[in-house]
């Protein structure tokens, strides 16, 4: 195998794609060492060679297939789009369930109006205290009077 | 270029930009240019023809869809050129390994004997399909575009998003590599 530094440019020099004075420089080179002259040869072999290798043609039958997918692309975009818009409705449509579900909850937890309604009405009109108030009251005035 | 009837020949650009305005039949006139260049890439880099046939539908879809992102920076030749090596790609490591390279696929390939060509001249074929399925990935993309398709290296670059430089070291290793698979033909 060719050891020579200047031969990782060979290929560049093999496909035209040096410049004018690294081309120059190269060709000065290809003068003096016959092992970069001898692997450039086996590019130029290796690159007709390799013409061999074109790949098949392409059918007239597969040729069709790739325009009858260009011609069905609008419909699988709104396929896309109608599935994207699905996907956000059933989004939303959840997002709205747990909020119904948490503002209910919360609400449980207050004390209903009827029941606050339905304890008030339950309280006597006198306070028992208040009553046996007013009759030591009544029972000292008695006693007083005696005195 | 001028044809016979003396019009002046629709450019790639044209079409990409009649075809972003809704223009349908533009995108297929470009498809009728350049399906044929793109189907023999994808088929030297899958090593197959259903996977070829597969990415090459996949770049087209690829390309209708990114159109209005295109910017003329490239060739429309090199843009789908990029777009073809990014879906191979993408089915390489999808697949997790080489591209098939069964003898039966390889011959699929290459062809069988022919009216033009001899049984020899299929065995030759099938032995080049074979060392250049044989390369990494990246060395073989860039001898695709390059040795069979004879894209420049500022095209390939372009294509494969790399600098030039690497193009030129990846060409460098995979030929080396060609040679000592391929040293009885270049005797």
């Amino acid at each position: 195998m060719n050891e020579c530094r200047q031969s990782e440019r060979l290929g560049a020099y093999h496909d035209g794609e040096l410049s004018g004075a690294a081309r120059a420089e190269m060709e000065r080179h290809l003068g003096q060492c016959p092992a970069c002259a001898a692997e450039l040869e086996r590019l130029g072999r290796l690159s007709e060679l390799l013409v061999a290798a074109a790949a098949p043609k392409l059918s007239l039958a597969a040729k069709q297939r790739l325009h009858n997918g260009i011609d069905t692309i609008p419909m699988a975009d709104l396929r896309r789009v109608a599935e994207i818009c699905g996907a956000i409705a059933a989004s939303i449509l959840l997002v709205c369930t747990i909020w119904l579900v948490v503002k209910t909850r919360a609400t449980t937890d207050a004390i209903p109006v009827w029941e606050t309604v339905a304890v008030a009405q339950q309280e006597p009109a006198t306070a028992p205290e208040e009553q046996l108030a007013q009759w030591m009251v009544q029972d000292l005035s008695g006693k007083s009077a005696h005195d | 270029m001028a044809s016979g009837s003396g019009h002046l020949e629709i450019t790639d650009l044209e079409l990409i930009n009649r075809a972003r305005r809704g223009d349908s039949a533009a995108f297929h006139d470009l498809l009728d240019r350049h399906a044929s260049y793109l189907f023999g890439v994808a088929v030297s880099l899958m090593g197959n023809v259903a996977d070829a046939e597969d990415a090459v539908q996949e770049t087209l879809l690829g390309a209708f869809r990114g159109m209005r992102g295109f910017e003329g920076r490239s060739s429309v030749k090199t843009w789908l050129t990029s777009i073809l090596i990014h879906q191979t790609a993408m089915r390489h490591r999808s697949a997790g390994r080489r591209p098939a390279t069964s003898l039966e696929s390889v011959a699929e390939v290459a062809g069988g004997p022919s009216a033009s060509s001899s049984t020899e001249a299929t065995d030759t074929r099938i032995d080049l399909m074979a060392a250049i399925q044989e390369l990494s990935p990246d060395h073989r993309e860039v001898v695709v575009l390059r040795e069979l398709n004879g894209l420049s290296y500022d095209e390939i670059a372009e294509a494969l998003d790399v600098p030039r430089g690497t193009v030129e070291s990846r060409l460098f290793r995979a030929r080396r590599q060609l040679q000592e698979r391929l040293h009885e033909y270049l005797v």
